[in-house]
């Protein structure tokens, strides 16, 4: 914590007063880990994920656009074992972006806030997008649409 | 200074922000059911080939609702990572860069998928064809 005490250079505002710095809000390590704590973690790092995702999405558009070369090269990296790998992952995003996404409108309407209630959310859009991710997957391989 | 207004007996924005809130709480509406879509769409694309994917973009529902899934996508993305910019970085230069280019890249993806989608909803010649070369 060198820059603790340093009010020159401070970007948390916390030199209001000069000479009486405000404490720091608790941060991730000292909280006690919490399952809608998680949650919340998750979905930003699905943000994150997610725009890698639409990239990759984007690049599906394109090879498509340039003709069945292009879209041969696309399907034979999508269908390797890396390909699949990553395939999987955007599923596992996808589903987390919807269930986070209808779990942070619930709560933005107020509704769904009691402990009891948060926490069931919080955990279904935990483990709801893996669970879903591996339903897809084995509904895709089943009907012969992904093959290893 | 003002007095502050409430609504609800909830404190309601002076200057600017909840217009943002508003559309970002819209837009992720709309994409959380467009998002079953995606995977439906998904799920029907996977193993289709060329010509399952040319015959899907050919349905002129699946080419709208795909560049409207696009558009309200990149347009939520950069509002939300707007959100994760202003929590952590705080150097006014470094945040106006970052946000800045986040809006480019959304602006421009969003260029580049209307565009493939329009053509591949019409139809048009695999595409080296249409830029002139």
């Amino acid at each position: 914590m060198s820059q603790a005490a340093d009010a020159k250079d401070d970007q948390t505002g916390r030199f209001a007063v000069p000479g009486k710095p405000r404490p720091l809000s608790p941060h991730l390590q000292v909280w006690r880990w919490h399952v809608t704590m998680l949650a919340s973690i998750l979905f930003r790092v699905t943000i994150g994920a997610v725009s890698v995702g639409a990239l990759i999405v984007l690049g599906w558009l394109a090879a498509l656009a340039f003709g069945p070369e292009a879209y041969t090269g696309f399907l034979t990296v999508a269908a390797s074992p890396f390909g699949l790998f990553i395939g999987f992952g955007l599923t596992v995003v996808l589903f987390s972006f919807i269930l986070n996404g209808a779990r942070h409108e619930t709560n933005d309407l107020g509704v769904g806030l009691s402990l009891k209630t948060a926490n069931t959310l919080a955990s279904l859009c935990v483990w709801g997008p893996v669970v879903l991710a591996v339903l897809f997957w084995a509904a895709l391989f089943a009907t012969g649409r992904a093959v290893l | 200074m003002s007095e502050p207004r409430f609504k609800n007996r909830v404190k309601v924005s002076e200057r600017h922000g909840s217009g943002e809130w508003k559309i970002e709480r819209i837009a992720l509406a709309i994409l959380v059911v467009l998002g079953l879509w995606v995977a439906a769409s998904a799920f029907t694309l996977a193993g289709s080939g060329y010509d399952g994917a040319m015959d899907w973009f050919a349905n002129p529902l699946n080419a709208v609702l795909a560049g409207l899934t696009l558009v309200v996508f990149f347009g939520y993305i950069s509002i939300a990572w707007k959100v994760i910019i202003e929590d952590y970085i705080h150097r006014a230069g470094n945040k106006a860069l970052l946000l800045g280019l986040v809006n480019i890249v959304c602006l421009l993806a969003t260029a580049a998928g209307v565009f493939f989608i329009v053509r591949l909803a019409l139809g048009s010649a695999p595409l080296p064809a249409g830029l002139g070369f």
